[in-house]
């Protein structure tokens, strides 16, 4: 089939108005606002850091020197590798893991319940109040937790005054207030896919298996657990990916010493003003994250479709 | 039996501790609005007041990223909304063996993190600029442009899932019959397409919006230098906090909560109408109609619930004022500082303290009769105004520390007064008092 011919049914099937309108749309958003901008990102990556005078000049030229900071830090730099950026890298990646593994455990139950357990009302009740929160701002969420978790915080007045504790404690530089806000801000987005897998399962499996005398615990880890795989996958997924590339609760809830590689980004964007660095440690970040998500798909054997809801 | 009770209780054990860790951070949040504290916290409570939500109006900054965020919101419903019909659409039609590569572009945004979204988008619109030797006050380095194009990004996407699981559910035949009967394909899309897709252009507009309010990380970028309702959060957040915020929060939950409640009211009155057809359709009394609606409603009494706890909190903010309590806790403060006072200026001051400190407080806490003569010496040294704060807020100052030495106290209270009055002048006679209220 030659391009003309496809595209003369195409205009036959919506006339010429809708179909100029559908081609449009899509064609803007796919080049436009999703394609071209992330190749020009990763062109921008590989640039050095020129005034826009020198911009196309003859200075103008491809340099692996962004990638190679990230790497091996700046050419004085005494120690073998750029210890300062990867180690960021290397803590946000598993403190993602550690939020998604986290929220995973507390989710799962409750999905559970929701979709098997809860009836009528209650689980419309349920649902309702794990909704609300989630669109309550993000920044607001983190203020939150930076209101309990703070030195003057409830949880720390709390604790000295019943005599736990004699000094509050740094729940902030602890990164415990960054891990527990996270883990907040996306149990929704764990709870909803694995609820969905669940709900379509049916109630005879697990009675089958009650009857045959399993435990409750292998009923999940044989039963439901293999049963709701896409829908497991796909909620880690998304808290990895949401989590990884998280900017707000890192920028309010962490602690002074501790970064998140996003605000690495950041800085090289507004105090750094490098912005080919920025985008070359952008690209690493979405490399990450696509690399996480084949290795998940890889792993639990499914397909994108499924992940994308 | 017994195993299905442990097993119901260590459920419910289980829901609460879980809604607690999801509503807890929230309902503290909001209790930070009503409290008087220049910073925001619960566990000192100082005084209820709404002044919080007057700093907030008041905010010019916020005002304007507010502002800015409802225009960006309106552009990006637009846009998304088009462009999430156009995809859901064309999903059907192209050629099976790219679709799954279709599908895959335009749910990349979805999972693509928001930060990546915004540079790229920043970036490109730049280039674009340079290109076209475009000036910084085009559009290519217009921050709410570009912020509309940036969230459309993966907004988009959104809508396009709310599409594609309402076409699901259309019969093309439809589409056919009207094309068989002479219709125009621009007629046909408008009047059988559209209308079937209303209520998931509807939501998908709401989606759309709250989706776009509520962006951070894409916006940060993209925004440049004007700014949105979180960008003008997230600085006020990190640097400076007052309570201000969390009578955003206040608002902002309130309106979450009664949006998602009303929601579900109007999704159970469809639910009720259709289970109980004719019974709905035939009811002629309104009365009795309201009742059947609200027994078989709990959403809908939560919303009603809210509403009147809302008027009723605005009717008590314009009948109270916080005024006397804040001059109370405000003496109470100082008298804290003060308690320190002695201590750091001069030793010697903290000796001679010690002694008579314990008679003061006590006096005034117990018995009316014994601290008369208290009373009297201090009506020589403080202004009758000053005295009565002062009476209000030693007693709590000191609540926790014992208050055995009633009598005692008392006997020795006058002598030891006045003493202080001979040492000090009058103002540092106000410091010694805080000293006796610490020991």
């Amino acid at each position: 089939m030659n391009p003309v011919t496809v595209l003369r049914k195409f205009f036959d099937r919506h006339g010429l108005f809708v179909g100029g309108y559908l081609l449009a749309a899509v064609t803007f958003w796919m080049l436009m606002m999703i394609i071209l901008p992330q190749l020009t990102m990763l062109d921008f990556s590989f640039r050095d850091n020129l005034p826009p005078s020198k911009v196309g000049g003859p200075e103008d030229v491809y340099t692996m020197a962004n990638y190679t900071f990230l790497v091996f830090g700046s050419p004085g730099n005494p120690e073998p590798f750029n210890v300062v950026d990867l180690s960021v890298f290397g803590r946000t990646i598993l403190a993602a893991v550690f939020v998604t593994v986290f929220d995973f455990m507390i989710c799962y139950p409750i999905a559970y319940f929701l979709a098997q357990v809860a009836r009528g009302g209650v689980a419309r009740l349920v649902v309702l109040s794990l909704v609300v929160p989630f669109w309550v701002n993000e920044l607001l969420r983190a203020f939150a937790f930076k209101i309990l978790f703070g030195a003057s915080g409830v949880i720390n007045t709390f604790i000295v005054t019943i005599g736990l504790v004699d000094q509050p404690v740094d729940f902030i530089k602890a990164d415990i207030a960054l891990y527990a806000g996270l883990g907040y801000a996306y149990i929704l987005l764990m709870i909803f896919p694995i609820y969905n897998a669940i709900e379509s399962l049916d109630k005879n499996q697990i009675e089958a298996a009650r009857d045959l005398g399993s435990p409750w615990w292998r009923i999940h880890w044989r039963i439901v657990m293999p049963f709701a795989k896409p829908g497991i996958t796909s909620g880690c997924t998304m808290v990895f990916m949401l989590s990884a590339g998280a900017l707000a609760a890192p920028q309010i809830l962490g602690g002074p010493s501790s970064l998140w590689f996003t605000q690495l980004i950041y800085q090289w964007f507004n105090t750094g003003g490098n912005w080919p660095r920025g985008s070359a440690y952008a690209i690493v970040l979405l490399a990450s994250c696509i690399i996480f998500v084949l290795l998940m798909m890889r792993l639990f054997k499914v397909k994108l479709g499924e992940i994308g809801r | 039996m017994k195993s299905s009770t442990f097993l119901s209780i260590f459920i419910g054990l289980y829901l609460i501790i879980f809604f607690g860790y999801l509503f807890g951070p929230l309902i503290l949040m909001s209790m930070t609005a009503f409290n008087s504290s220049e910073f925001p916290r619960v566990s000192p409570w100082e005084c209820f007041t709404l002044e919080w939500f007057d700093v907030l109006a008041r905010d010019d900054a916020l005002i304007t990223g507010l502002t800015n965020s409802l225009i960006i919101a309106g552009g990006v419903v637009v846009l998304s909304v088009l462009i999430g019909l156009a995809g859901a659409l064309i999903l059907t039609q192209v050629w099976p063996r790219l679709r799954p590569w279709y599908y895959t572009i335009v749910i990349s945004p979805i999972l693509v993190p928001g930060v990546v979204l915004g540079i790229s988008t920043l970036i490109f619109w730049d280039r674009l600029g340079t290109m076209f030797d475009a000036r910084y006050d085009s559009v290519f380095y217009d921050g709410i442009f570009l912020t509309i194009i940036g969230q459309s990004t993966f907004i988009s996407a959104y809508c396009m899932l709310v599409f594609i699981s309402r076409l699901q559910r259309f019969d093309p035949a439809l589409e056919e019959a009207a094309l068989d009967l002479g219709a125009t394909h621009t007629q046909t899309f408008r009047k059988i397409l559209l209308p079937f897709l209303y209520p998931a252009i509807g939501s998908a507009a709401v989606l759309a919006f709250l989706a776009s309010f509520e962006n951070y990380n894409t916006t940060v970028f993209t925004v440049i230098d004007q700014s949105t309702l979180t960008t003008v959060l997230a600085s006020k957040v990190r640097y400076g906090i007052n309570p201000s915020i969390s009578s955003l929060a206040v608002i902002i939950v309130a309106i979450t909560l009664v949006g998602a409640i009303a929601h579900e009211a109007l999704r159970r009155r469809e639910q009720l109408k259709i289970e109980r057809g004719e019974i709905t359709d035939s009811s002629s009394a309104a009365a009795n109609k309201m009742q059947g609606w609200l027994s078989g409603n709990p959403a809908m009494i939560l919303l009603m619930l809210v509403f009147v706890a809302g008027l009723g909190t605005v009717w008590f903010g314009s009948q109270y004022s916080p005024n006397q309590c804040k001059v109370d806790v405000r003496l109470q403060k100082e008298l804290l500082q003060q308690r320190q006072g002695p201590d750091i200026f001069s030793p010697q001051g903290g000796e001679q303290t010690q002694p008579q400190a314990p008679a003061i407080p006590d006096g005034s806490g117990s018995g009316a009769s014994d601290t008369n003569p208290g009373r009297g010496t201090f009506g020589d040294v403080f202004d009758p105004g000053n005295l009565e704060e002062g009476e209000g807020a030693a007693p709590s100052g000191e609540g926790s520390s014992g208050g055995g030495s009633g009598d005692d106290g008392a006997a020795v209270q006058s002598p030891g007064a006045s003493t202080f009055g001979d040492v000090f002048n009058p103002g540092n006679l106000e410091e010694s008092a805080g000293t006796g209220s610490q020991e």
